[in-house]
């Protein structure tokens, strides 16, 4: 399949005048020399030279990338399997996404306010630097903050709570070599914030991570928090708002699967009527479903079993802190400030997958 | 070699001020938001490659500022991103609660029913921006919109007088040396347009030239609610988006937190799953203004009043709890505190047992 000058990456001036003296497919300029293409396309030096070099570069390329880029299948199972997902310690959470928030796809988190999407990006951001011997995945984490909740007092709780709960779950000699490294003041230096205010600043992110992930390959998780934010206000067109964010939505796919990075949205919820009764669903429409390859929605679930949606806060796993009806004063124990790693369990999720199949 | 280099950089510039005039993309927001092939339609002279590197620069210009480590911000490196000290309540119970006061940047809401005492915590947090950074404030003004009744002056002269009770641990002289109404700026606003003209106009020149780092709007659900039909969601829903980003722009960009006073609504039916309850178990009411709103609040907190009464120093008062809905830097508590002269204060754990009453 031969090349042609219309479908190439060139300036669409210099395509003109190529196809208006003849030159229409990459054969045609095979045995052509810059001064001789110079000449006849009334082009200048630098275009011809580029001409020659994209199209007979395309020309070589292409065979080359035929023979190695297809892969089986079983191949593709073999790296996930090697590839596994950012864990977060709690053992329900992990079930349901199959081992982790997994690494090369996008997932996005949804929820009503305050049900907990911040605290789990911030818990993410936090396991995935537990070393390997642990389990988790070493690396480093880009937290990109749209609406200002990102507050580095909870990121330092819950690094002191990674800490010590690595520090109980340490058996062998290597762990607890691996233990010297892990320390708070590590994890907060492995993780990168970057604050975007209005979704312009967020596109530009966009174009930029792609430079700053090769430059720190041992970030394994990008998290936006949240992209529903700047796209939700400022924007009377919304089919303009449809076409940012797919166009977003491809370039973290393939940031994620390029730099082989979890990469977590977090999305509001907004009302929909229909037939009478609302619904909460999440925002940015029907067609922003499709770009995430994984969904999570949390709500809470039902009256006796809510109680603090805030897992983290939880003071050990299992225990369920008590209600606190109005008249009763707060009962001791409950201390804010040392909280404990573990997820509470009675958070309940409900988990919607999308694959997309690229 | 080198001339070449640069000769083409000369070229490249020139083409690019070339294209912009002949093109009309004005600004770096038309660059970043068309597509690569769209700007290379656009912009007839360059290539995919160019097109690529313009997107890389456009970018570059409008990133505010670098990525930092969270350990920068924790070590207090950047300022501009964590200031690292809240605006403090006045009460060191309370103070505790919020783990040192309102964030200086988002927006807090505070929801209650009428008579709870909402406006006593507004007042009171006016009266403790003014105060030095190191005793909590952050040395600067109060912009305080009303939007239902008149501004309490009565009520804020009593506060004033009572400075020196409320903060034993200030200096007296201090305390003497604040001229504390003058730095109180109060808009009446009586319906939504008004409303919008005072955020957008007047408080920002005010946030610009520093007179002011508060901004309290009572209530916010006032207008709001009056302004729209039960069947006018959308339309509100569009208004109280561009009223809060507005706020959040401005509290953003001058580090000055935004205090709201919301009201609430009653409850009709059981749990419904299409409404957002945010958790509240067993309550009767919850913030007005719905999920639209609640996703503009960074620290949502509710106001409750209660049956018995406070004894302090020989005084009474009305038993408030003022309960922690959501932050992202706080977990679900409450304390109990109590509206006295010289403003609101929260009773510690330790004490309750002592000071809390149950009248049968």
């Amino acid at each position: 399949m031969q090349r042609t000058v219309a479908s190439s990456p060139l300036a669409p001036s210099v395509k003109v005048k190529l196809i208006h003296f003849g030159f229409h497919t990459a054969a045609d300029l095979l045995d052509v020399q810059p001064l001789q293409l110079c000449k006849e396309a009334g082009i200048s030096q630098d275009e011809a030279v580029e001409v020659l070099q994209t199209l007979r570069g395309d020309a070589q390329s292409d065979q080359q990338e035929a023979a190695s880029e297809s892969v089986t299948a079983l191949d593709l199972l073999h790296q996930e399997q090697i590839h596994s997902g950012v864990v977060t310690f709690c053992s329900e959470l992990d079930a349901v996404l199959g081992g982790g928030v997994p690494v090369g796809k996008t997932t996005e988190i949804c929820g009503a306010p305050g049900v907990g999407k911040t605290q789990l990006c911030i818990q993410l951001a936090v396991d995935v630097q537990i070393p390997l011997c642990f389990g988790g995945l070493g690396g480093k984490a880009v937290y990109i903050d749209t609406e200002g909740s990102f507050v580095v007092q909870r990121v330092v709780d819950m690094a002191e709570a990674a800490v010590e709960h690595c520090t109980l779950l340490a058996e062998d000699e290597e762990q607890r070599k691996a233990l010297e490294e892990f320390t708070k003041e590590k994890i907060l230096s492995g993780i990168f914030l970057i604050r975007c205010h209005g979704y312009v600043e967020l596109l530009a992110e966009a174009y930029l991570l792609p430079d700053f992930l090769a430059k720190h390959p041992e970030v394994r998780l990008v998290v936006i928090d949240s992209i529903a934010f700047p796209f939700r206000h400022d924007f009377d067109d919304l089919s303009q708002r449809t076409r940012l964010l797919n166009g977003l939505a491809q370039k973290l796919i393939l940031l994620a699967t390029q730099h082989s990075a979890a990469i977590v949205l977090t999305n509001q919820m907004t009302t929909k009527v229909s037939d009478g009764q609302s619904k909460l669903i999440p925002a940015l429409g029907e067609s922003w479903g499709h770009a995430a390859t994984q969904r999570l929605i949390l709500h809470w679930d039902g009256p006796q079993t809510m109680m603090l949606p805030t897992p983290c806060f939880a003071v050990s796993k299992g225990e369920l802190p008590t209600l606190q009806t109005l008249g009763r004063p707060v009962l001791k124990g409950t201390s804010p400030v040392k909280l404990l790693y573990d997820l509470c369990p009675m958070l309940y999720l409900s988990f919607t997958m999308l694959t997309i199949f690229s | 070699g080198e001339s070449c280099s640069y000769r083409r950089c000369i070229y490249n510039v020139v083409l690019l001020c070339l294209c912009f005039l002949s093109a009309c993309v004005r600004s770096v927001r038309e660059v970043l938001s068309v597509s690569a092939p769209e700007l290379q339609h656009r912009l007839a002279l360059l290539s995919l490659r160019e097109v690529k590197e313009l997107h890389a620069a456009a970018a570059a210009a409008c990133r505010s500022s670098p990525p930092v480590t969270a350990l920068q911000l924790a070590r207090g490196e950047c300022p501009s991103l964590e200031p690292g000290h809240r605006l403090s309540l006045a009460c060191p119970v309370l103070d505790n609660l919020l783990r040192g006061g309102l964030p200086l940047r988002g927006i807090t809401e505070l929801a209650g029913e009428s008579a709870a005492g909402k406006t006593q915590f507004a007042l009171q947090l006016c009266l403790s921006v003014q105060y030095p950074q190191e005793h909590g404030g952050l040395g600067s003004g109060a912009v305080y919109i009303c939007t239902e009744d008149s501004f309490p002056i009565k009520r804020l002269r009593q506060l004033i007088t009572q400075q020196a009770r409320l903060r034993p641990n200030v200096p007296q002289a201090l305390i003497r040396s604040l001229r504390f109404s003058d730095n109180i700026y109060i808009e009446h606003t009586a319906d939504l347009e008004a409303l919008q003209a005072c955020v957008s106009q007047r408080v920002p020149m005010l946030l610009e030239r520093g007179l002011v780092r508060l901004v309290v709007v009572d209530s916010v659900a006032a207008l709001f609610r009056t302004e729209f039909q039960a069947d006018e969601a959308i339309e509100r829903a569009r208004h109280l988006l561009a009223f809060s980003s507005t706020l959040h722009r401005l509290s953003h960009t001058h580090a000055a937190p935004v205090f709201c006073i919301n009201q609430v609504s009653d409850v009709v039916d059981g749990p419904n799953p299409g409404r957002c309850d945010y958790g509240l178990v067993d309550s009767k009411v919850q913030p007005a203004l719905g999920i639209a709103w609640a996703n503009q609040v960074m620290v949502r907190l509710m106001l409750w009043r209660q049956e018995g009464c406070l004894r302090s120093g020989g005084r009474t008062s009305a038993p408030r709890r003022l309960e922690v809905v959501f932050a992202p830097h706080l977990p679900r508590a409450s304390c109990l505190c109590g509206v006295w002269e010289e403003g609101v204060r929260a009773i510690p754990d330790e004490d309750l047992g002592e000071e809390l009453q149950t009248t049968s």
